[in-house]
């Protein structure tokens, strides 16, 4: 038999489904098995293997053929059921499973000799290249603040620890000359992603907290201008309206108080504040002034009554601190509108057009203290007047040639206004003796299983980025991140 | 619930929508109004306070949405029946007023041309 009308022979056997058929394939297909092997190029085989397979008829009957042609499907459109899927997360849930910070991880390896923060480290040019940890009391202060972030990986480790880069040091020495002068200082931290903009801030937070300055902090600059808060046009203000986020204030309020409730109860008023609806006797302590705050209502006024009582000038007031993180959402026309559906400047809203004129130097701060911002990188909206005033900053810093700005690029003048006389720190990767330090303290807690030597730190240092400190933890430990 | 120019709104429905909701009333003139009353954009109908959804409830009704809106339609058409316009017979006919064919896939213009328009 030829090797054609073999296959012929099975095709047909393929098709039918009568015994005489199959007699017929099983007579034809041991010679073809023989012609197979002598032919060089034949399907036989992969036809008789088609014949073996004993489900094909089972699957033909419920897809039907592939050349069966169009059917209608009546079922075509019906969802399969897929069974219990169990209760729905309550609302709220996913986004507080989402926004968790777990500090602490009980399977971690404790590490020995891991000393605590004192208020005079971060001053200390010695403590630079140290991992050291936060003291229990002011984690719970910076939780309270919210400063610490979803994004960074605290909760592999045991207790939340910091490495003390070169940058630290002086950020601290900076914030403390400042204090002592009972001058602020202005400074912006920018940089590359994962450089630790974020990480600084929170940084010289803790640095305020454990010498009992006062601390506010803005966690996120986006919160307050891509319209997701309530807001509210503050009355008597024109040319242009300014607005007040009274929900977002009264949070703020909230959380300021709570974490610094040690230093408030110990101040006492020294205004008499009939704006407010409580009657606040002077004398008495600011935590009940920031206790009053209870309604959204009012919220604004009680932060601005705040504000001039720790601005007071020679009452002994503790210096103050002033954080904000994402700084280029609040250096843009915001998402809100006004009135005449006119979009408003983020200037315009009051708590932004506070930190912005703290940063220009408008407000002064009598007692001293420190206005910090952090840009974003990853998460950050195109602002390029921010971009060219903190280039020219830089420049000025440096001595360089300052650079000019774009002919058809539309600038904002407020933005530049905002940013003309701050100084800025532009963070780069550590130094291999900081990445050591660093890994070192990673070995110790476990997660990063590997002998800590040279060869691997300058390799890890090199894989990120000449030791851009996020992407080391790429390289080192993005397999342990849960 | 929130009562809302005669319609009740879950607590959780987005303002927005809530305004678009109403006929003749779409995102250009829903951002407009919640500008107007200072309300974000993300605002659940619930977080207002009682004076706004009155204000609210007013500026509705000061527009002309709903059933006016559908009435200013069906008069424009009833315009053009009195009038004895092609466009008007063809409506009261039930048929495309803009040179479609009619052999067939004219289920639209039998949907809509009428002289008592749905919406």
């Amino acid at each position: 038999m030829s090797a054609p009308n073999c296959l012929r022979g099975l095709g047909l056997g393929l098709g039918l489904t009568r015994p005489v058929a199959l007699r017929n394939v099983a007579v034809t297909a041991a010679p073809c098995a023989a012609a197979a092997a002598a032919a060089s190029f034949s399907t036989s085989a992969y036809l008789q293997a088609i014949i073996a397979r004993p489900k094909k008829k089972a699957v033909e009957v419920a897809f039907g053929h592939h050349r069966a042609g169009k059917k209608m499907k009546l079922s075509k459109f019906k969802k399969a059921n897929k069974g219990d899927r169990g209760k729905a997360p309550a609302p709220g849930e996913r986004k507080a499973y989402r926004k968790r910070i777990l500090l602490s991880n009980n399977n971690a390896i404790p590490v020995a000799g891991l000393q605590d923060f004192a208020p005079e480290t971060m001053l200390d040019p010695s403590s630079a290249a140290k991992v050291l940890s936060i003291p229990d009391a002011v984690v719970d202060q910076l939780r309270t603040i919210e400063a610490f972030k979803t994004t960074q990986s605290w909760s592999i480790f045991r207790k939340p620890s910091m490495l003390v880069r070169a940058e630290t040091v002086e950020l601290a020495t900076r914030m403390q000359g400042a204090a002592a002068n009972k001058q602020a200082l202005r400074l912006v931290a920018t940089g590359d992603k994962l450089t630790g903009k974020s990480m600084l801030l929170l940084q010289a937070m803790t640095h305020g907290l454990l010498n009992d300055w006062i601390v506010l902090n803005i966690p996120e600059g986006q919160e307050l201008t891509t319209a997701s808060t309530e807001y509210a046009a503050i009355p008597g203000t024109a040319n242009p309206v300014q607005y007040m986020q009274q929900n977002y204030a009264l949070r703020l309020i909230q959380n300021f108080r709570k974490a610094n409730e040690k230093v408030l109860v110990r101040l006492m008023t020294v205004f008499a504040h009939p704006e407010l609806p409580q009657n606040i006797p002077v004398n008495s302590p600011l935590l009940q002034l920031a206790n009053s705050a209870k309604e959204p209502e009012n919220a604004w006024p009680i932060f601005q009554a705040l504000w001039k009582e720790l601005m007071a000038p020679g009452r002994g007031r503790p210096p103050v601190l002033f954080t904000l993180d994402g700084l280029p959402h609040i250096m843009k026309v915001s998402d809100y509108r006004s009135a005449t559906f006119e979009p408003v400047h983020a200037h315009d809203l009051a708590l932004v057009r506070l930190f912005s004129d703290c940063l220009s130097g408008a407000v002064a701060f009598p007692n001293g203290g420190a206005v910090i911002a952090a840009t974003t990188r990853s998460n950050g909206p195109r602002t390029p007047s921010m971009e060219l005033a903190l280039a020219q900053r830089e420049a000025e810093q440096s001595k360089s040639v300052v650079p000019a700005p774009e002919a058809f690029v539309k600038y904002d003048e407020r933005v530049a206004a905002a940013l003309r006389t701050v100084q800025v720190m532009r963070l780069k990767g550590v130094s291999k003796l900081e990445a050591r330090s660093l890994m070192e303290y990673w070995a110790a807690s476990g997660v990063f299983r590997t002998t800590v030597d040279e060869a691997v730190v300058t390799e890890k240092w090199t894989l990120g980025g000449s030791g851009i400190l996020g992407e080391i933890e790429r390289a080192a430990l993005m397999t342990m991140r849960l | 619930m929130v009562f809302l120019l005669g319609n009740n709104f879950h607590e959780l429905k987005l303002v927005k929508k809530a305004l678009e909701s109403f006929y003749a009333l779409g995102p250009q003139t829903s951002e407009r109004i919640l500008a107007k009353y200072s309300i974000h954009p993300r605002a659940k109908i619930g977080t207002l306070p009682p004076r706004t959804i009155t204000a609210l409830t007013a500026e509705l009704s000061s527009m002309k949405i709903e059933n006016e809106a559908k009435k200013v339609i069906q008069d424009n058409i009833k315009r053009l029946r009195d009038m004895g316009t092609y466009r008007g017979r063809r409506h009261a006919m039930g048929l495309p007023a803009r040179g479609q064919r009619t052999r067939n896939q004219t289920e639209t213009a039998k949907k809509l041309n009428k002289v008592e328009r749905r919406g």
